[in-house]
């Protein structure tokens, strides 16, 4: 039995090959950055608009729902497209080439996905920094209001955040791309997904959402893919980050055992012929 | 692109072949055109059904996708009031009217958003050996299967909203149709910029980008410096601010002048592949169009 040292160690390796993979060709990030600028700027101008007439709604004021914005389209971006990779790889057969390797399929997918988006995580993520700051100044209060180690702290704990939310990404999105063992056609299962996962937390804090409906999401791991960290960014404390991300870790126990289960099944559908 | 046959020898070679304005000047050629048109939308339909489930799934997944937005708008919408100057019905007509315009312009010149590739590759010859326009016949041949999410989910919106009748549908119509001449004539433009950079994809990506995303929102929360990019090279106030003003006052009267603007739109396009199309040069690839 493979020690969990060769385990860690084989993580370790395939997530650094592919951010390496990933930022030899860093280019290629062009286009998401262009998109998530443009985002960011069209929803700071919609934001203006919305705050008008008013200085908070929902308890957001407008810098607020900015740096918000912000952070929650990094996961979205950053995050949001791991489905198509590991969907690919099942409806083309790739999957029996894989599956004769000898790693953990699920934890060696998870370092390699996660590990290349990383990359882009952090290109996107200073981008965001700079045009929050262009567009509504310095960082909310809750962080850069607080002092300099007490900031380092609380923006470590957002970055703390936003590894998991991308954590439950991939588990989730692992779990519905392997349906094409069943489905030849599953992408509308993944829009499904990401739809919800837009409404509920990445266009707009779940605080503006009628209150039933912000109840309710609470019970689904929608908030906690986006909303999480970009929450902790504009109004930090302590009990929020420990109920936000106790949220994250149950999902992702909860998202890990739905994708290994998911994997378990799939998997015994492979036919393999010699040749 | 080898350096072959150049585009003026091998049209000298054409049997019948002619331009587009040379066409417009010759009686039953604009028929001819429309028959054409009508046509290959018949063959590209087929091909489209022939998946049935994938079809479907792109069909309906279009339709989600812009419903989670009218989600985001209701919600933010319920809170303000307004955005922008925008009341919810007006947000909800805007992505109406562009969501049918954009597919629409997809559904019949599949392939708009696709030329710069198609000359990079050296596959424009086959489009240059038969007689119709080369600029035509290309745009003609494919369909793009989610666009018909997007065309039909303008009508599912725009049946939804309040005091919609028969006369303000033919006025959705009638301002569908120059909004998705002047989306395929835009992206069609940027495209062809591909004859003269050897590379546009990133140009003509983010001008497509940034032509939906700023026609999707309200005119008023981008302010004033912005506003002459919407009425030129991003001309979102012709596929949208313009079209809304028009509906929301039922002015039938300026509807020919955005069918004008939308004409000159297509001429310019034309006019820019056309001066592209003179610098293409063969790869002598084979290619059959089955």
């Amino acid at each position: 039995m493979r020690s969990l040292h060769s385990r860690l160690r084989c993580s370790y390796l395939a997530a650094l090959t592919a951010l390496r993979e990933r930022t030899a060709y860093a280019g290629n990030f062009g286009a998401s950055m262009l998109t998530y600028g443009l985002f960011v700027f069209i929803f700071s101008r919609v934001w203006a608009g919305a705050y008008a007439g008013d200085a908070l709604i929902a308890g957001y004021t407008l810098d607020m729902a900015v740096w918000y914005f912000i952070v929650a389209e990094i996961s979205a971006f950053g995050f949001g497209r791991f489905f198509w990779g590991l969907s690919r790889d099942v409806k083309n057969g790739q999957v029996a080439y894989l599956l004769a390797r000898p790693y953990d399929f699920v934890g060696y997918h998870y370092a390699e996905r996660l590990g290349g988006s990383l990359a882009e995580v952090g290109f996107i993520a200073l981008e965001g920094l700079v045009a929050g700051i262009i567009l509504v100044g310095p960082l909310p209060a809750a962080i850069a209001g607080v002092g300099a180690a007490a900031g380092l702290g609380r923006a470590a704990v957002v970055i703390f955040s936003l590894l998991l939310a991308g954590t439950l990404q991939f588990y989730l999105q692992f779990a519905l791309a392997l349906s094409a063992f069943w489905l030849e056609e599953n992408d509308a299962l993944y829009w499904i997904y990401q739809k919800f996962a837009l409404v509920v937390g990445t266009l707009i804090p779940i605080e503006f959402l009628p209150e039933a409906a912000a109840r309710l999401s609470l019970w689904t791991p929608f908030p906690y893919l986006s909303y999480a960290p970009a929450r902790l960014l504009v109004a930090f404390s302590w009990e929020e980050a420990a109920r936000l991300i106790g949220g994250q870790l149950a999902w992702i126990a909860l998202g890990m055992a739905l994708a290994r289960g998911t994997f378990a099944l799939g998997s015994r559908r492979v036919a393999l012929n010699g040749g | 692109m080898g350096d072959h046959l150049s585009i003026d020898e091998r049209r000298a070679a054409e049997a019948g072949n002619s331009t587009a304005a040379g066409d417009a000047r010759r009686p039953g050629r604009m028929k001819a055109y429309l028959r054409f048109f009508a046509a290959a939308f018949a063959a590209n339909a087929k091909s489209a059904l022939e998946y049935r489930v994938n079809f479907l799934v792109q069909f309906f997944g279009m339709v989600l996708n812009n419903a989670a937005f009218a989600a985001f708008w209701a919600v933010l919408i319920g809170r303000t009031g307004s955005v922008g100057g925008y009341g919810f019905s007006d947000v909800m007509f805007i992505w109406a009217l562009v969501s049918s315009s954009f597919g629409l312009a997809h559904v019949l010149a599949g392939n708009v958003r696709s030329i710069g590739r198609i000359v990079m590759e050296g596959g424009l010859d086959v489009y240059l050996l038969q007689p119709k326009d080369a600029f035509v016949n290309l745009l003609a041949s494919r369909t793009v299967v989610s666009a018909w999410g997007d065309l039909a989910y303008g009508f599912i919106v725009l049946a939804l909203l309040p005091g919609t009748d028969f006369g303000r549908v033919l006025l959705f119509c009638a301002l569908m149709a120059p909004g998705a001449v002047i989306f395929a004539a835009t992206f069609a433009a940027a495209e062809s910029l591909t004859f003269f950079l050897g590379n546009a994809q990133a140009v003509s990506s983010a001008l497509a980008e940034f032509m939906l995303s700023f026609s999707l929102y309200p005119e008023g929360v981008f302010g004033k410096n912005l506003r002459w990019l919407f009425y030129s090279i991003i001309p979102s106030g012709f596929v949208a601010f313009v079209p809304l003003r028009i509906y929301r006052a039922m002015d039938w009267a300026v509807v020919p002048a955005l069918w004008a603007i939308a004409a000159i739109y297509a001429a310019l396009s034309k006019a820019i592949f056309n001066a592209g199309l003179k610098r293409y040069e063969s790869g002598n690839r084979m290619d059959a169009r089955v």
